[in-house]
């Protein structure tokens, strides 16, 4: 569904979505807005990630990411979704995964469901509206 | 047009070789004054009942206000004072017939007694006016025709509202020339059935309409004593300024109601009033007291309200309501500021020093849920033991007041009590008037079986 | 509605539209109504729950919801499709939750739940006895009306 973008080396910065050995970040994103989706797939395919998968809910979301380990290298994970929301597939993926990096995109800001999800292990939380280049920094620094 | 019936005369039934006449005008009749009318029923666009109208000042006195009709602002014409019939005293909310007349150039309602039916006649048995013969002058009139067993007169629309709109135009800019005009038209030749009142009642529906239209006020059994005995007075001090009764504009609305308010309207209470409340206070049972304060502006009275509920029923937790329809006010009351001077000793423990100057104590506040809230939509507040009401009802038409006092009558406990305007009366069973001094409230009786129903006003 | 709760909601409204759709923003009079009223063609919804319960409710023409949904995702939408749809409901969830945040930093606790999208003509929404705020809203895309319902939990 998210197409693989060949992005074009136009200068010598490394893009961000490349690891050291030149393989892309693998990525999970989790949100049950296809809108979303779209966007956040767009931003990080457009500096090289690959995104390895997408779900709509909490438990698609763990499902996903027992699939797909040790294949993952971050998750982006929605708070509001309906079934189960992110903070608890937050709490299951790290049960089954204590080095899963995690990091919380929501529309909520400085409220409870966030401070929770830092408390719980989240690594860190970016606000919507996405802002391309608040997502990057926040995702690098989620992955060093 | 489906209300009014139809009817087409049956010709020649009686001469068969003359053969039928063509039926080639339909006009629309109504009465006025007593007496039948008719107008071409191609003038006439559609009929209507309409209870509000806005009051255009320097307008003719023929000229009630303008009326939105559908997006477009037509003038509304009573027939009755342009032709200086009898006419009824005019009731602020009472729907009147109109019939939406379309002439070449303009839209115009005009107000009739009532509207009778549409009738089909040959052109040619319109009879010609006699000058003499008629309240209204021949100019006009289209003639007369007799139908059935009645004689109608035609009007003759274009002619009238031409003349309307001329001496509409002639009008000077002058507020002055109210008074002038309002004393022409009290006139005995007004008044045919020889009613001494009827200057007065003409006088007093000028107040109303006026009342109506500058401020929303609306007079009726509520609060008639009051505004009464207030025209009585008011006409003595406009005549000692060499000035009429008549409201030219809403400054002079302001000054008639000023007096109407309850004290300490837009002001925290002071001792004796405040005390003269307390009087009334009833017993409550149970850690909790609730009140309902509708129409709470700023918030003045409900900080004061709530200051005196704790007050009296210390202990126990009290909840005060307050809300108003009115966004600007409300939306400063649960900051509400003030200066030193202006504490009175009711309010004086709630108080505390702020950036701005004084403001109240978080408790106090706490006590207090000040909402952006109309009362005639649905009302989420649960029953509650008192109601701070005043000054409202009198804003609200006839219907919608039966409406809130039945609200207010489901919302309250039976033995709370309900609080209205100092100017206000509550007309109604099912409620018991309680007073000790300058103070009244309204008791909220038991419900008892059909008997205890609302009056109509 | 409470008093306090008015401006977080007309400041996201503000907020979020200025950013996400880099235009004019333009607030018409804010007024009540009993709540029933029929949908203009769109309706997003965001139930809120916690100190108050209720919903705030995103009212607009189909036409409006295509052209705002085509500036989101920076292409051209000719129709309202699961992308439009999936879009307006983002748009309406990022509101409700920036006012659910400026709410939580004045003491007041929210919780929203995830957005529901409906269309169709005239469609009545109602929520039993409570009235509504609404906040009318006009952009170069068409007229938006918020329209907050909340009741607080006594």
């Amino acid at each position: 569904m998210i197409a693989k973008v060949d992005y074009q080396n136009v200068n010598d910065r490394k893009p961000d979505g490349l690891k050291t050995d030149g393989t892309p970040y693998r990525v999970l994103v989790v949100d049950d807005s296809m809108f979303v989706v779209k966007q956040i797939g767009q931003i990080l395919t457009s500096e090289g990630f690959e995104i390895v998968g997408t779900a709509v809910d909490g438990s698609e979301a763990l499902e996903k990411y027992k699939e797909l380990h040790p294949n993952v290298d971050l998750v982006t994970m929605d708070i509001t979704m309906p079934k189960v929301d992110g903070v608890t597939a937050l709490e299951q993926i790290l049960a089954f995964d204590k080095e899963a990096r995690i990091i919380m995109i929501s529309a909520l800001g400085k409220q409870d469901l966030v401070k929770k999800a830092l408390m719980i292990g989240a690594k860190n939380y970016i606000v919507k509206p996405l802002d391309r280049k608040k997502v990057l920094e926040r995702v690098v620094q989620c992955l060093k | 047009m489906s209300a009014v019936d139809t009817e087409v005369q049956k010709e020649g039934s009686h001469r068969p070789d003359e053969g039928r006449e063509k039926i080639d005008f339909k006009m629309i009749t109504f009465s006025l004054g007593g007496r039948e009318y008719g107008i071409d029923i191609m003038k006439v666009k559609e009929i209507s009942k309409i209870d509000r109208f806005t009051y255009v000042p320097n307008g003719s006195p023929f000229l009630r206000g303008v009326y939105n009709l559908r997006g477009e602002i037509i003038p509304i014409i009573d027939f009755r004072i342009m032709f200086h019939l009898p006419l009824k005293p005019i009731e602020a909310g009472k729907a009147e017939n109109v019939l939406i007349l379309n002439t070449e150039d303009q839209v115009m309602g005009v107000i009739v007694d009532s509207i009778d039916k549409v009738i089909g006649v040959s052109s040619q048995r319109v009879k010609p006016a006699h000058p003499l013969f008629h309240d209204i002058n021949v100019q006009y009139l289209k003639g007369i025709i007799e139908y059935g067993s009645s004689l109608y007169i035609v009007l003759d629309v274009d002619r009238i509202l031409g003349i309307a709109e001329e001496r509409q135009a002639e009008r000077p800019a002058a507020a002055a020339e109210a008074p002038a005009v309002a004393a022409g038209l009290e006139a005995p030749a007004f008044a045919p059935s020889g009613e001494e009142e009827s200057a007065d009642t003409l006088e007093l529906g000028f107040i109303r309409d006026t009342l109506s239209a500058f401020r929303g006020f609306v007079v009726s059994d509520l609060n008639l004593d009051w505004v009464k005995a207030r025209l009585g007075e008011w006409r003595d001090l406009r005549s000692s300024e060499g000035r009429g009764v008549q409201l030219a504009e809403p400054n002079e609305a302001d000054d008639f109601l000023e007096p109407f308010y309850s004290p300490y309207t837009g002001e925290l209470w002071g001792e004796a009033y405040a005390r003269e409340i307390e009087e009334l206070l009833p017993d409550v049972s149970g850690g909790t007291l609730s009140a309902w304060n509708p129409g709470c502006g700023k918030g003045y009275e409900s900080y004061s309200f709530a200051a005196l509920l704790d007050r009296h029923y210390h202990g126990k937790r009290i909840k005060v309501w307050a809300n108003d329809n009115d966004l600007l006010g409300i939306s400063m009351a649960p900051t509400l500021a003030f200066h030193e001077e202006a504490i009175p000793p009711l309010l004086a423990p709630f108080v505390v020093k702020t950036r701005n100057g004084f403001g109240f104590k978080q408790e106090l506040k706490d006590s207090i849920l000040f909402e952006y809230h109309d009362i005639l939509h649905p009302n989420p507040f649960p029953e509650v033991d008192l109601v701070l009401a005043r000054d409202i009802l009198s804003f609200f038409n006839p219907v919608q007041q039966q409406a809130l006092v039945q609200l207010f009558r489901s919302k309250l406990r039976v033995g709370g009590i309900l609080f209205i305007g100092s100017n206000e009366r509550l007309v109604d069973s099912g409620w018991r008037e309680v007073r000790k001094g300058g103070v009244c409230g309204f008791e909220r009786l038991a419900d008892e079986e059909p008997s205890n129903k609302e009056q109509v006003t | 509605m409470r008093v306090e709760y008015i401006n977080p909601f007309v400041e996201a409204t503000f907020s979020i539209l200025k950013e996400v759709l880099n235009t004019k923003v333009e607030r018409g009079e804010l007024y009540l109504k009993p709540t029933s009223h029929p949908v203009l063609g769109v309706a997003a919804i965001v139930g809120l729950a916690g100190d108050v319960e209720g919903r705030v409710l995103f009212d607009m023409a189909r036409e409006t919801a295509i052209s705002i949904a085509s500036i989101m995702n920076g292409e051209e939408l000719t129709e309202f499709d699961e992308l439009g749809k999936a879009t307006i409901a983002e748009l309406a969830n990022m509101i409700t939750a920036q006012a659910v945040t400026k709410l939580h930093d004045l003491g007041f606790r929210f919780d929203l739940t995830p957005p529901a999208l409906i269309t169709g003509i005239n469609m009545e929404v109602s929520s039993p006895n409570v009235e509504a705020l609404i906040v009318p809203v006009t952009l170069p895309q068409g007229k938006l009306e918020i329209n907050v319902a909340i009741r607080e939990r006594a």
